[in-house]
Order: C-alpha cells, then structure tokens, then sequence
C-alpha cells in the first residue's frame, strides 16, 4: 500500500482534502436511551494526526473509539470516511481491514494461536498467500522487538509482550489510522513506556494518524491534540488541530 | 495458518466440550445406523434364512398378510410337485411356538419325506427318521440360548420334544430354529393337514422365464400365490411395519442427533463470541467468519460420523454374542444405509453451525469484545 499521496498531515493537500475520519453530530445511547454515552459530538481526524482522547472512567472515551472503527454504531449523526457516510457493517470491516487498525487495553488475542499466527489473522482477506502473511507477519513481530517469541503461544507471554503482538497485529495492514484505546491501560509502568514509544514510533515512521486513549495525562501531553470528554461531550479541545481552512473560517463566522 | 487450522485450535483448546459434542454426534450417528440398520438386518437376515434353504420359489396362500400368515393345505404340496417343470416340493409349518418358561422358539415343521430335512447342516446327531415322533432339532442358537444340548428335552406348545440334532445354519433366522416333523407341529398347533409356505426348486434353475410359467401355473390352482424370497418379503405386512416403525425411529434419531449438534454448536460459538468479536475488529468480513465457524463444525461432524460408523461397527461385531439378538438377527451396517446416514449427519451439521454463525455475526463487535 503506497501512503505518501494520501497522507502527508502538514501538506495543503492533506488539509484541503476531506478529513480522514469525521464524526458529525453524533450521539449514543444504550439500554433505549437510558444511558446516554455520548451526546452530539463533532469530531475529524486528519491524515497524519495524533490525537489523546482523555476523560474519566464513563465518560464516554472508548465509546467515542468505538464509533470511530465502526464497532458500535451512533444513535444519531453520522460518520464519515475521507468525506463518505460509513453505514454499513461490510464497509466497516473492509475500512477496518485495510485503513484501521485497533489497540485494546485487555490486548484481543486469540489465546490458542502464537504471536505469529495472531499477527497473521489480520491480514486474511488481502489476497496474500500463505508464505506472504507469515512473513509480513513475522517482520511486523521483528519491528515490535519479539522476533524471538513470534512461535511461543500468546498465553506464555507477558501484559507488555502481549500488548506489543497486539499492535503489530494493528499495523499490520499499514492503516491510515490507528486507534488505541487504554492501551497501556493493563501494563506495568515500564512496559507502558515501552508500548507508548512503539505506537509513537509507528506513528511517527509510517505517518498514520493516531488516536490514543488514556487516563494518562503525561501521555496526552506527547500528542499533537488533546480532546477531553466528560459525561458524553467534547468540552475541551487543545493542541494544533489540522483543521482545513473551510472549517476553520466556518468557525470563525 | 488456515481456517480449519484454527478450527482445530479452537476444538482443541475446550477439550471436554469437543469431546463431548462429537460423542454427541457420533451417539446420534451411530444409534441412526444402528436402527436403520437393525431394520433391514431383519429383513435381510429372513430373506438369507429363505436363500440358505436353497429355494426357487415360495408359495402361500393368496393374500397372506405376512410369512406366518397363510395356511395351505397340505395336500397342495403334492399339486404343486406335479407340475411340469418343478424339481421339487416341500411344505411348512412354521410360527412362534411358546416354550418352557414364558419363551418361545421358532417352529417349523417338515414332513418326513422333505428334501429339506437331507439339507440341514447337521453340526451333531441326526435328522427325524420316518415316522419317527417326539423329536427336535435345534440350530446352534436355538440350543445355546435355551441351553439345551443333544438328548435334552424341550417343550414346546405343551408337548416334550427330545432334542437329536443340533444344526449349523450360518445365517441368524435358521441358527434359531427347532425343527420338527410336521404332523408334530401340526398336532399340538392344533393345525392338522395345514402348512404356512411350499418350498420349492425348478428343474431348470433360475430362468425367469421359467420361473414365470411356473408361478402362473401354481397361481391357477386357486388361492395360492408363488413369489421368489425378495417378492415374499416385499409383500409382507409385517416388514412393511417394521420398515415403517424403524424409518421413523430413524428420522427420530436423526433429528435429536441434529439438535444435539445445532445445541453443541450454539454452545461453542456462544463460547467464543469475543473471539468473533476480535475478528470482525481486524475486519474479517461475516462470510469469512462463518466460514470459520461452519469449518469447525464440520470437523466435528466429520469425527463424530467416524466415531458413530465405528460404534455401530462395534454394534454390529458385539450383537452376535447377545443372544436376545443374535439368535434373531444379523446386524449389518450395509454402504447404502452408511452413506445415507452420513449425508443425513453432514447435512445437519452444516446447518447446525450456519445458525450460530448468523447469529454471532449479526451481533455488534462492541458487544461481542464486552463478553468474557
């Protein structure tokens, strides 16, 4: 997959084009609408960007991340792909196998497989043969230093180690944009420091927008933008925003 | 990696529920077999025991229900002899005539001067001398299961009977047999002059040309149909019941197998519904995840049927021994009724473990990543 047209953050292009993800007025309730998640939020993402999500626990943060990769859907409001309303469930999966990839903080690995074979799940489904999956997936597994590991079961390995398998298995298909949600969330503090550094390292080498879910303020700190969400809405919003200048001079009127 | 490799992780992974869902299925697929195979075991066993006597055709009265059905009179033996073209005939008397102790043997009577009593494949003594009463002889599984050995007594419909041969049939209806001489059987049936069936062989073997001219010309003496061994059984009400009876049972069977394998399906992929969650978050499209939960159905299946084929095949070598069976019937699971029953597993399998794949499908990922 060649990224460098359709990504660089700090071109005009990136910023003239449509955001890369966008969430317009969008709401979610659970239980018919006894629980409110989140209430009419607007949020883009552009190529490139690097976004810390905080907020306390409820507050509607993994919700948010949930929308954002098409694995909930909103009540209300729309979300839209490089500008195109995202609806359907084949859509989401197509978008999240080839343009998303997704950190969780409880890692997701299938416990009967190796790290291997757990990077390799991922890219089922892009016309890859066999010997080309295992092998992109074992360099993934070199880049997020467990060459060593790749064959051992996940269920033999440490949180960090886990963690790391996780996200190789997220970049593997060099998405446009990565989610994290808590991702250091179930680690000790030295292999959270180890994660962070490799998902800013990806970030930074393969220019894929980021956005990072944390109760971690120093964290937030490394990112571009920091948005903070309490009881379902956005109420603030710091750092540089790569907000296109029609957006920018709508806001201003 | 593959989609039945990780099929055969996930069953290996929940050892005593995949072992226990494919005893599931191989009970269900090997009590089918066994059914349905039992059923025509019956049927076959009665047409072998037929063809062991060596007979062209049989004759019976014109609209018997079944082989024990019809009486004939024993003078039409001699009628049937006489016709142009007919080696040789011999008449019957046969039923289930109650024992000692509440049981029942399965009596045939032969006039003395039967062609049939020269066949019999004496294991030890002999066969009923002319004119000589009182006597019995016994195929082996008759003898073992009444525990009785030469120069015993047995009794039958009230009367002693002293045992002086013991036969050695080779299929399950003759080994269970006691033979007597007809005007015996006759007396205490309180059946004087009356047979159930003639045996009989054509001169000039089996031409079914001849064989028509022969069953036309019996079948003009009046009340009397003649038919080969298959035809018989074909028309017998009794087997058409017990075909009846065992297909129902069957599809009984078959259809609590199906919920046992829908239900164990249900159950797995209720079990994994994070782990289908985790696929559709790295976008595994819901064709490739029911795929892979279908695959792993089938493994099931496809282990369960080997397991069912073996239990029945287990069934079929162990019934012999059973004599409430054996004496019976010979089990044998034929490659129709295996294919058959494979199909019918196969089938259900496939749609068991289409249900549970929609359904965990249609689930949203989110709150398929929330269970544990």
């Amino acid at each position: 997959m060649n990224r460098e047209n359709e990504s660089n953050s700090y071109s005009d292009a990136a910023l003239e084009s449509p955001p890369l993800i966008a969430l317009r007025n969008v709401s979610r309730q659970f239980d018919a609408g006894a629980i409110t998640a989140l209430t009419d939020v607007d949020l883009e993402i552009r190529a490139g960007d690097c976004v810390a999500v905080v907020g306390a626990s409820g507050s509607g943060k993994s919700s948010l991340v949930n929308l954002l990769c098409g694995i909930d859907y909103p009540s209300a409001g729309t979300v839209l792909w490089k500008g195109q309303p995202v609806r359907k469930q084949a859509d989401w999966a197509r978008l999240r196998r080839t343009r998303i990839g997704i950190v969780f903080q409880e890692f997701n690995l299938i416990p009967t497989l190796t790290a291997l074979e757990n990077v390799e799940l991922a890219l089922f489904g892009l016309g890859m043969s066999t010997v080309r999956r295992q092998t992109r997936a074992a360099i993934l597994l070199e880049r997020v230093g467990l060459e060593a590991r790749m064959h051992n079961r996940v269920t033999t390995l440490s949180g960090g180690e886990r963690q790391r398998v996780a996200i190789a298995r997220a970049v593997a298909n060099e998405p446009l944009l990565l989610l994290a949600d808590e991702p250091t969330g179930s680690l000790d503090s030295s292999n959270a420091l180890l994660v962070v550094d490799l998902l800013f390292k990806l970030h930074n080498d393969a220019n894929m927008a980021i956005v990072l879910v944390t109760h971690d303020e120093k964290l937030a700190a490394r990112c571009r933008r920091q948005i903070r969400i309490k009881d379902g809405h956005i109420v603030e919003s710091a750092g540089m925003a790569l907000v296109a200048p029609s957006i920018v001079g709508a806001a201003g009127s | 990696m593959n989609l039945a490799g990780l099929a055969r992780r996930n069953l290996a992974r929940r050892p005593v529920r995949t072992c226990l869902s494919i005893l599931g299925i191989g009970l269900a697929v090997g009590s089918a077999l066994a059914l349905m195979s039992l059923s025509h075991s019956i049927q076959d066993g009665m047409r072998e025991g037929i063809n062991e006597m060596g007979d062209d055709l049989v004759v019976m009265q014109k609209g018997a229900s079944d082989i024990f059905g019809g009486f004939i009179p024993e003078r039409t033996i001699e009628r049937v002899a006489a016709i142009p073209g007919v080696a040789r005939a011999s008449g019957e008397l046969f039923m289930f005539a109650p024992s000692a102790d509440g049981s029942s043997v399965l009596a045939q009577g032969w006039p003395d001067t039967s062609y049939l009593w020269k066949k019999v494949p004496l294991r030890e003594g002999r066969v009923p001398d002319a004119g000589e009463h009182g006597v019995a002889v016994l195929g082996d599984a008759a003898a073992a299961a009444l525990g009785k050995k030469l120069g015993d007594n047995i009794l039958i419909l009230g009367d002693t009977f002293k045992i002086i041969g013991i036969a050695n049939y080779t299929t399950a209806v003759n080994r269970g047999v006691t033979l007597l001489p007809l005007t015996d059987l006759q007396k205490i049936s309180h059946r004087p002059e009356q047979v159930t069936m003639v045996h009989l062989n054509v001169a000039r073997g089996e031409s079914p040309v001849e064989l028509k001219r022969i069953k036309t010309a019996i079948e003009a003496l009046g009340d009397l149909s003649a038919s080969t061994a298959n035809e018989m059984l074909d028309q017998d009400r009794n087997f058409a019941i017990l075909d009846a009876v065992s297909l129902a049972i069957s599809i009984i069977a078959i259809v609590m197998g199906g919920i046992y394998v829908l239900n164990a399906l249900v159950m797995a992929t209720q079990e994994r519904t994070r782990e289908i969650g985790i696929f559709t978050a790295i976008g595994w499209s819901q064709r490739r995840i029911m795929a892979s939960i279908v695959v792993e159905g089938i493994l099931m299946c496809v282990i369960g049927c080997a397991l069912g084929l073996a239990l029945s095949f287990l069934a079929a070598l162990a019934f012999p021994y059973i004599p409430a069976i054996g004496n019976l019937v010979s089990f044998r699971p034929s490659a129709r009724l295996i294919v058959l029953v494979m199909m019918a597993a196969f089938g259900l399998c496939v749609l068991g473990s289409l249900f549970p794949a929609w359904r965990a499908v249609r689930m949203l990922p989110a709150e398929a990543l929330r269970r544990i």
